[in-house]
């Protein structure tokens, strides 16, 4: 009498834990096509990667003799200076879309309910247009004999044609219009769950406009913040088709020297690698050390 | 009474910051549709509409078939990279599944790093594996960048799923693919939509990654646009590209009446 409920508890949960290793294979079946997938296109090509940049270049090819040259180079005063632009251009977007996304993002998430869904669309209209058109349609609208000449000159604003095309301000400025719905669209979704309440309230209580924001709206939103500096930032740092089609040929970004090198011949593939690799490396550290500050800040508001 | 004026003061900051940046977003656009109707070689003044260009268009044979790959690469990759995000999404269900936290990494990481490391680590795979790049290689590398959006998409979806559903299917006696096709699949059908409908949008927007993985002879729209404007003859992209915008317009109001449709169907 008294083995029988201690039988029946055994045979239960060895039931249960055939049905969960039975499930488990389920799964690995299930993600086996993906997991072969990303391990064969994603992981293998990084690994070509990192040999690639220990070889010696070739005219079109790469030779199998090990060189350390290309770190060599990617280290040296010239694409320091590379990296040091593309850093840059990458900050000054973030800041600039975070600076323009902010207010834009708070007045969609305080907009009445009907309002907001077209406001979000008018945002995500240029966001799902092909980026080589938005390019396109700056250079129409910045070039030499283009459009914005042509009405400064005709309002008698100028009287010569500006020549922004081809200038790093050109590159900026289309950079910001490009990102700037990466940055709208994070900002949004934690500025609409945001207690407006707690606004009120403080403002109850005396403080000012600019306090409380700086005091609530500006620390609740951090989270979408990081999201969106983040979805602007890393991309930013590896811009091609930018400045490659509206920036000049004196301030080159880290993404055009990486495909000069694969495309144009002479080719050098190891540099390309190194090169490639070590915008990987900062992407790293980068996010770690995001990841590391998000964790504290949550742990210091659970605490 | 002050602070009345103070708030409306931060309103109409929003409002006027709100105004610029959809000016910002639209004037250029706004002024590439209304020069591909503009009578003129290059883009100074308005000489007149035309229709001249959009008929070019027509009789552009490269262009055409830039099209047809184009649409050719987002459809596959679409399809493929769906299921994928399909059989990912269900296999993700299952929280004690031991290859999880492996499987949701490499989910994770292509999303953020630069395009253009996978551009360039695809491009030196075909070169050492030797495979003569073309549309083979393009549809392998969309499917790739596809992939994460798919799962992500679709998983979200289902976070939300209420099991007991399934539960009491299984109670009644039904069995496994009944379950998938008429419990689980109806309640994943608009995350999958939605995955669709991004992947096809991911697929036909890629320049970079595409600019690695093609040889030549194998061009996407996006790869004609910016070898033709890097050239200088321009006529014609004003044009295609107000189609390409009519293109991206009708998608939104696809999605957003599928949704809707969708919801009441469900």
């Amino acid at each position: 009498m008294s083995s029988l409920p201690k039988q029946n508890w055994n045979l239960s949960n060895n039931n249960s834990s055939r049905a969960e290793s039975k499930r488990n294979i389920a799964s690995w079946a299930l993600t086996a096509p993906v997991l072969f997938w990303l391990i064969v296109f994603f992981l293998i090509p990084y690994l070509i990667v990192i040999i690639y940049s220990f070889l010696t270049p070739d005219i079109y090819d790469v030779k199998f003799e090990f060189s350390l040259d290309a770190y060599r180079q990617a280290f040296s005063a010239d694409y320091l200076n590379t990296f040091y632009h593309s850093f840059s251009l990458a900050i000054l977007t973030t800041l600039l879309c975070l600076l323009l996304g902010f207010p834009v993002a708070y007045y969609i998430a305080r907009a009445k309910d009907k309002l907001k869904n077209t406001l979000l669309v008018l945002i995500i209209i240029p966001f799902w247009t092909n980026l080589i058109i938005r390019i396109f349609s700056w250079r129409i609208f910045l070039a030499y004999n283009g459009v914005l000449n042509d009405v400064l000159i005709n309002m008698g604003i100028i009287t010569k044609p500006l020549e922004i095309m081809r200038t790093d301000l050109a590159v900026t400025l289309v950079m910001v219009y490009v990102y700037l719905p990466y940055m709208i669209l994070p900002l949004y979704s934690v500025l609409e769950k945001l207690d407006f309440t707690l606004l009120h309230a403080a403002m109850d209580l005396g403080a000012n406009e600019v306090k409380a924001f700086f005091r609530i709206t500006l620390p609740l939103s951090i989270e979408g913040i990081f999201a969106g500096s983040l979805l602007v930032f890393i991309p930013a740092l590896g811009a091609y088709l930018i400045p490659q089609l509206v920036g000049n040929q004196k301030t080159l970004y880290l993404g055009q020297v990486i495909t000069y090198k694969i495309k144009n011949i002479p080719r050098n593939w190891p540099m390309a690698s190194a090169l490639s690799l070590t915008l990987l490396f900062f992407v790293a550290v980068l996010l770690i050390l995001l990841y590391a500050l998000y964790r504290h800040n949550k742990s210091r508001r659970i605490a | 009474m002050k602070r009345i004026t103070a708030s409306r003061f931060y309103k109409g900051f929003n409002l006027t910051a709100f105004s610029l940046v959809m000016t910002f977003l639209y004037v250029p656009i706004v002024i590439l549709v209304i020069f591909s109707f503009n009578d003129a070689k290059i883009i100074t003044g308005w000489r007149g509409f035309t229709w001249k260009y959009y008929a070019q268009l027509w009789q552009n044979d490269i262009i055409k078939q830039a099209f047809r790959n184009t649409m050719l690469i987002a459809v596959l990759s679409t399809l493929v990279s769906t299921v994928f995000g399909i059989l990912t999404a269900l296999g993700l269900q299952n929280k004690k599944f031991s290859g999880r936290k492996l499987i949701s990494a490499l989910i994770y990481v292509p999303l953020v790093i630069p395009d253009i490391l996978m551009g360039v680590s695809l491009a030196l795979l075909f070169n050492f594996t030797r495979v003569n790049t073309g549309m083979f290689t393009v549809l392998i590398a969309h499917i790739t960048f596809c992939i994460s959006y798919t799962v992500i998409v679709i998983n979200s979806r289902l976070e939300g799923f209420d099991y007991s559903l399934v539960e009491a299917a299984m109670d009644l006696g039904a069995k496994p693919g009944y379950i998938f096709w008429r419990i689980k699949f109806p309640l994943m059908l608009p995350g999958i939509i939605a995955a669709a409908l991004l992947a096809f949008t991911l697929s036909i927007d890629d320049f970079i990654i595409t600019f690695f993985t093609s040889g030549r002879g194998f061009d996407t729209l996006p790869i004609y646009v910016e070898g033709t404007i890097r050239h200088g003859t321009i006529t014609t992209i004003n044009s295609l590209s107000t189609l390409m915008i009519g293109f991206t317009l009708f998608l939104v109001v696809i999605t957003k009446r599928m949704r809707k449709v969708l919801i009441s169907a469900l």
